[in-house]
């Protein structure tokens, strides 16, 4: 079911992908194959292998419970959280909150995950900032 | 003789004191990385990869130490497969069949030794091999063009399909999503823009590195999450740790064949070290037919040959990676992506042109190699106690360096959202039996195949003949279209 799903999709895919690169407008080009041949073949083989596979699909034991799912969803969540903080809190902020709460999702008791994190991020933060100098965000709240 | 002299400017750059430390620094951190269960040498390096871009090292630098975290992984996987019947990574899968038992025995100390010395002998062994086939594999690359290019890549994407994955089906189809990914951004060739979605961020193409990172680094912190359970994972007692002289030549041949074995499965295309170590494991247990009641139980043979081979194809599979541009596995496909950053092309002219660069690598891995020895007999307790880490003090330092890395490359967010997507989609491949190997191959290699395919066509005046034009040609056709119809027919014949 779930690889009928995903080959529909692709199969959708690959004729948008046909379509956009038949109408690229090339203005000049040199050469006998353009750009527009490579996307062209790929597409094709990308629908004759999803229409294999719409019609061969193979089984799918994956069912998650609910529980499983909401902790990857919140995973996802989190991830997606800590890229908006990263440079608009900085660093040391959004990755002593993110950091906790990756602990608390892996089991640990909050306090132990909030001391981890805080501790985590500020040694972490003056070791890739100082002495590895990479480009690290400080963050409005340290007045980066 | 002229190798020789190679080698000895190899040894040169790689002796160098900050190359040195760079090869102690990654080895060290790859047998931890592959000893830690869930991060293996494939997340390693994607995860170290924009650290050691951002933080200038010359190329060859950069290189020696991403290569020892991939061959240090390679060492360090064995240690929870034989101490926790967890293998740390997809190579160390067959050491738990006859590792975890010896340690169940309370052998643990003489598994982790004989495997350590398995795993140096493996990879001497296939270094060795590479130091000889190298030039004479770049010689050969030299004769290529376009259209010999062009079939190469081909080959190894079907070599790709038919051996790696659960289904050929679904690795051609990673491999065409990597390929397409490829085409993202401005074309050489015309400059027109090809599939930016009006994105600027997308304008030069998608980044390998968002894309390397996201799809394993991140697909694989949502794995953990699904897996995690709330266990304690008990160690086995590792006991006394000795080498002995006995056990060594018990298991003399099965080393050297399942070196060969390894380094033979390492240099095909796409296909690594877990591949390597499973058909070495398959082959000592048939060579010892009648004689092999104890595999599965505690074998030192059944432990060697694995931890053997997958050190030798972790090794070979940078044979063609450097000769031809083509990597053996997908570690070495993020290996040559790293190259491609640094305006490197590996292939036939980095022996001439660059010679400090393949050189220097080469002899950094024998220099590893002892370094790992050495880590992994007196040190191993170290090891040991790590891993012991709990995951939930792991996992926020495996998402914080993925966040700094991909930052410190632009310093824009955008790249931390895409990196995000692309580890759901990543998650979602993962769940529908899809190995993400292929994906970055194609996504390393489709700019590389797309000029060689255009430009053998700008010779011939599109007359498409010109991709059988040479002997070469031709036989690379035959073996693709081999290892094509091969397996099936294996297929055939063995179920009759």
């Amino acid at each position: 079911m779930f690889d009928r799903l995903f080959a529909g999709a692709l199969l959708c895919l690959s004729g948008l992908i046909a379509w956009t690169a038949y109408h690229f407008d090339v203005p000049f080009q040199y050469e006998p194959l353009g750009p527009k041949a490579f996307p062209l073949i790929l597409s094709t083989v990308l629908a004759v292998c999803s229409i294999w596979l719409l019609l061969k699909p193979s089984p799918n034991k994956w069912a998650p419970t609910g529980a499983v799912l909401l902790k990857l969803l919140s995973g996802v969540a989190l991830m997606t959280g800590y890229a908006f903080l990263f440079e608009k809190a900085g660093f040391i902020v959004s990755t002593a909150i993110v950091g906790a709460v990756f602990c608390i999702l892996f089991g640990e008791k909050p306090t132990r995950a909030i001391i981890y994190s805080v501790v985590l991020s500020l040694v972490s933060y003056f070791l890739m900032k100082h002495l590895l100098q990479l480009n690290v965000p400080t963050g409005m709240l340290f007045g980066g | 003789m002229e190798t020789l002299g190679f080698l000895a400017t190899g040894f040169s750059v790689a002796l160098a004191p900050m190359n040195l430390a760079l090869v102690l620094i990654g080895c060290f951190v790859g047998t931890l990385i592959g000893s830690l269960p869930g991060i293996g040498p494939i997340n390693g390096v994607a995860i170290l990869l924009p650290l050691a871009y951002a933080m200038g090292f010359p190329p060859e630098s950069a290189l020696i130490l991403l290569a020892g975290v991939y061959y240090g992984a390679e060492y360090g996987g064995r240690i929870s497969s034989i101490l926790l019947n967890v293998p740390g990574d997809a190579g160390a899968i067959m050491t738990t069949l006859d590792g975890y038992p010896l340690a169940q025995k309370g052998e643990g100390g003489r598994a982790l030794a004989l495997s350590a010395v398995a795993s140096f002998a493996g990879s001497m062994g296939a270094l060795t091999l590479i130091v000889l086939f190298a030039p004479l594999l770049s010689d050969l690359a030299l004769k290529f063009g376009p259209s010999e290019f062009v079939w190469l890549m081909t080959f190894a994407f079907t070599c790709l399909a038919t051996m790696v994955g659960s289904r050929p089906l679904k690795t051609t189809i990673g491999v065409v999503i990597g390929l397409l990914l490829a085409t993202v951004g401005v074309d050489s060739g015309t400059g027109i823009l090809r599939y930016t979605m009006d994105i600027p961020n997308f304008f030069d193409g998608v980044d390998f590195l968002v894309v390397v990172i996201g799809m394993f680094a991140i697909s694989e912190v949502l794995v953990l999450l699904e897996n995690w359970l709330r266990n304690d994972m008990k160690l086995t007692p590792v006991g006394r740790s000795f080498v002995s002289m006995s056990d060594l030549l018990a298991v003399k041949w099965v080393v050297l064949r399942s070196t060969l074995v390894g380094f033979v499965i390492g240099v095909l295309p796409g296909t690594g070290a877990s591949i390597g170590s499973a058909v070495a494991y398959g082959t000592e247990k048939r060579f010892a037919e009648g004689n092999d009641d104890q595999f599965g139980k505690g074998d030192i043979r059944g432990l060697a040959a694995p931890e053997a081979a997958n050190n030798a194809s972790a090794a070979g599979s940078m044979l063609p990676m450097l000769t031809l541009g083509i990597p053996g596995s997908g570690t070495t496909a993020i290996l040559l992506g790293a190259l491609l950053m640094f305006n490197i092309t590996p292939g036939p002219l980095l022996f001439e042109q660059q010679p400090e660069i393949a050189w220097g690598l080469i002899a950094s891995m024998f220099v590893g190699n002892i370094a790992l020895l050495v880590m992994n007999l007196p040190l191993i307790g170290m090891f040991v106690r790590l891993l012991s880490i709990k995951q939930s003090y792991l996992v926020p330092v495996i998402v914080m360096l993925t966040f700094i890395g991909i930052y410190s490359i632009h310093g824009d967010s955008f790249d931390l959202y895409f990196m995000v997507v692309l580890g759901v989609f990543a998650f979602i491949l993962r769940k529908l039996g899809f190995s993400l190997a292929p994906v970055i191959l194609g996504l390393v290699l489709g700019a590389v195949l797309e000029q060689n395919l255009r430009r053998a066509l700008s010779i011939s005046g599109g007359d498409w003949g010109i991709l059988f034009n040479g002997p070469i040609t031709i036989t690379l056709a035959i073996a693709t279209l081999l290892a094509m119809v091969g397996p099936v027919i294996m297929k055939a014949l063995k179920k009759r």
